[in-house]
């Protein structure tokens, strides 16, 4: 098993209850620093896909390793400590405050120490400067559930970032969110895959921006990863538009010349 | 920062103000001066007699009995997600009713009482998990519903009980009502030690419940071994409700608002929600209990009715209020 590659997926397959139909077998694999944008129509299994790396879900059949080790045989703490996870919307009744939520990220590295400590956690550098990144700071006493959109999503990230997971999975995250934030977002997305060489596999709905940031797409159709490939590859398939049954229209991004798909 | 310690403050003064009131007051009142006189210099004068063998050990009960329940409530509140939970509502109370009166018809005056609605309690609450465990994580939904299953089953059988033997009725009555009466220091001891077991259990995961009050699949990504985290913080829960019960019978409201008015003075971060719903939960059952006994004309009453008859309209008007933040119907 070759242990440079990050996420190995090994021909995993998942039976849903609801349907008699089932997912997979999937076999993919990614390697550091590569953002990664999971794509395919409604109930195609993105998130599915997602909840399986994360060991949230066990596969029926097949393995996924995360740096050589499969992931249903780490501990709790050791697969947080490897995979972080942004949820596409959470809802609490309890008053969280933003840095109590962002804090939570340290959860799987706090010691037996830090747990009968009666604060908990000391305050690392890090978790300041995370707040900073993701332009919480002002909003650390705010609590989460009065928040935004926009600000419940960058706060979920901000957790997941204190994680320092090598490996990231997102569930759409620019879903509610307006084209500013969507974007700012995405580039500090992609601006930590760069720097820190996390892997992201993100699920994503927007054919139009999608080829805009990430280094790999991958296609899922009715539980199976129908194409992988580089957006240029992949968006001007004429299969895309089988896929989802729209004559989708392929167009180039006027400063960066990437690949879109915008509607017919 | 500041907020929680002033908090803790308040919290600690208020207690012991609570706990000094609670050992003046009585059939006869001992003043305060020589309350603290005999608090560190017993003699055997009938004062000496009444502060070391009757009130203190009711105080003491009272604190652990409140704080116990109120951190058990804090507890279930995080497991179920829900604000509005309290220690009894997986069965523990229907599980303790039948313990007590199967001891009560069964070994008559034999004391039984107690130990056996502290098992019954437990019991009941481990056969409302087993029921609602599942494939993968279990559903906290899933366990309400069973707990209350249970919850019925057991009570019908107890009530039945109580039918067929008559004689019974108004021990069993008194009991669940819930009241803090001639208790032994012997007793106190007993549900001192489960109590800080419990509370040892409790403490390490008190970040991991944070957590949790983010949904079971977030705590998972974070870290938290969610079925493992939730069976440890269930049955620690139910041997700290146990460990009240077995003193005091069923005290309602204590453990469903008092988490409720610590989370609105200080937050939900249960790093503090816990030692302080410990202790505004004991000064709020020691005050209770002073003023069961002391009510003009009837005379003493269970405190068990004080709290319900404080605690009733406050979970009411939660209700209302959480109804109208959710937009309802209006």
């Amino acid at each position: 098993m070759t242990s440079d590659l990050m996420l190995e997926i090994q021909a995993v397959t998942y039976q849903w209850s609801s349907t008699a139909k089932g997912f997979g077998p999937v076999t993919a694999s990614a390697t550091p620093g590569q953002l990664i944008g999971l794509i395919g129509p409604n109930g195609a299994g993105k998130s599915t896909l997602l909840k399986l790396i994360a060991a949230f879900w066990a596969p029926e059949s097949g393995s996924i390793h995360v740096k050589g080790h499969d992931v249903t045989a780490f501990s709790a703490a050791e697969r947080a400590r490897r995979i972080a996870f942004v949820p596409q919307t959470l809802d609490t009744q309890f008053d969280l405050t933003v840095h109590e939520v962002v804090e939570l990220g340290r959860l799987s590295q706090l010691s037996w120490r830090d747990r009968l400590q009666f604060k908990g956690t000391t305050n690392p550098a890090h978790l300041d400067e995370i707040l900073a990144i993701t332009g919480l700071s002002p909003l650390q006493h705010r609590p989460y559930n009065t928040l935004s959109g926009g600000e419940a999503k960058r706060t979920l990230l901000a957790a997941a970032l204190v994680q320092q997971s090598p490996l990231l999975l997102l569930d759409e995250p620019t879903a509610h969110l307006d084209p500013g934030h969507a974007l700012k977002f995405l580039t500090l997305v992609r601006h930590m895959v760069d720097h820190t060489q996390t892997t992201v596999v993100m699920a994503y709905h927007d054919l139009a921006t999608v080829g805009l940031f990430v280094d790999t797409l991958w296609v899922l159709d009715q539980g199976q990863l129908v194409i992988t490939g580089t957006p240029e590859e992949v968006l001007s398939t004429p299969l895309i538009r089988t896929i989802y049954d729209t004559d989708l229209i392929q167009i180039r991004h006027p400063r960066t010349q990437r690949p879109m798909l915008l509607f017919p | 920062m500041q907020r929680s310690a002033l908090n803790f403050t308040g919290a600690f003064l208020l207690l012991t103000i609570t706990m000094v009131v609670g050992v003046m007051h009585g059939p006869t009142r001992i003043p305060l001066s020589v309350v603290i006189a005999r608090l560190f210099s017993p003699n055997s004068s009938i004062n000496s007699v009444i502060i070391w063998d009757i009130r203190f050990p009711a105080v003491l009960a009272a604190t652990l009995v409140g704080g116990g329940l109120a951190v058990a409530g804090a507890v279930m509140q995080a497991l179920l997600k829900n604000p509005l939970a309290d220690p009894y509502i997986v069965g523990a109370s229907a599980g303790a009713s039948f313990g007590a009166i199967l001891a009560e018809d069964l070994l008559p005056s034999m004391g039984f009482m107690a130990p056996a609605a502290f098992i019954g309690g437990l019991a009941a609450v481990m056969v409302s998990y087993l029921l609602s465990r599942g494939r993968g994580i279990t559903s906290m939904l899933t366990l309400i519903l069973a707990g209350y299953a249970v919850g019925v089953i057991l009570t019908s059988v107890t009530t039945f009980l109580m039918l067929l033997n008559r004689s019974d009725l108004s021990t069993i009555f008194a009991w669940e009502v819930g009241g803090i009466n001639g208790v032994t220091w012997r007793q106190v001891l007993i549900s001192f030690i489960f109590i800080v077991i419990s509370v040892i259990i409790i403490w390490p995961f008190a970040s991991d419940m944070n957590a949790l009050l983010l949904g079971e699949e977030q705590a998972h990504h974070l870290g938290v071994a969610v079925r493992r985290v939730q069976l440890i913080l269930l049955v620690a829960a139910s041997l700290l409700t146990a460990a009240a019960v077995y003193l005091s019978g069923l005290i309602g409201f204590v453990g469903l608002v008092i988490p409720h008015i610590v989370r609105r003075l200080n937050g939900p971060n249960h790093r503090q929600l816990l030692p302080l719903s410990f202790l505004f939960g004991a000064a709020f059952l020691t005050l209770a209990n002073v003023v069961a006994n002391a009510v003009p004309v009837i005379g003493p009453i269970p405190v068990g009715l004080v709290t319900a008859f404080l605690g009733g309209p406050y979970f009411l008007y939660l209700l209302v209020k959480q109804n109208q933040r959710r937009g309802g119907l209006a």
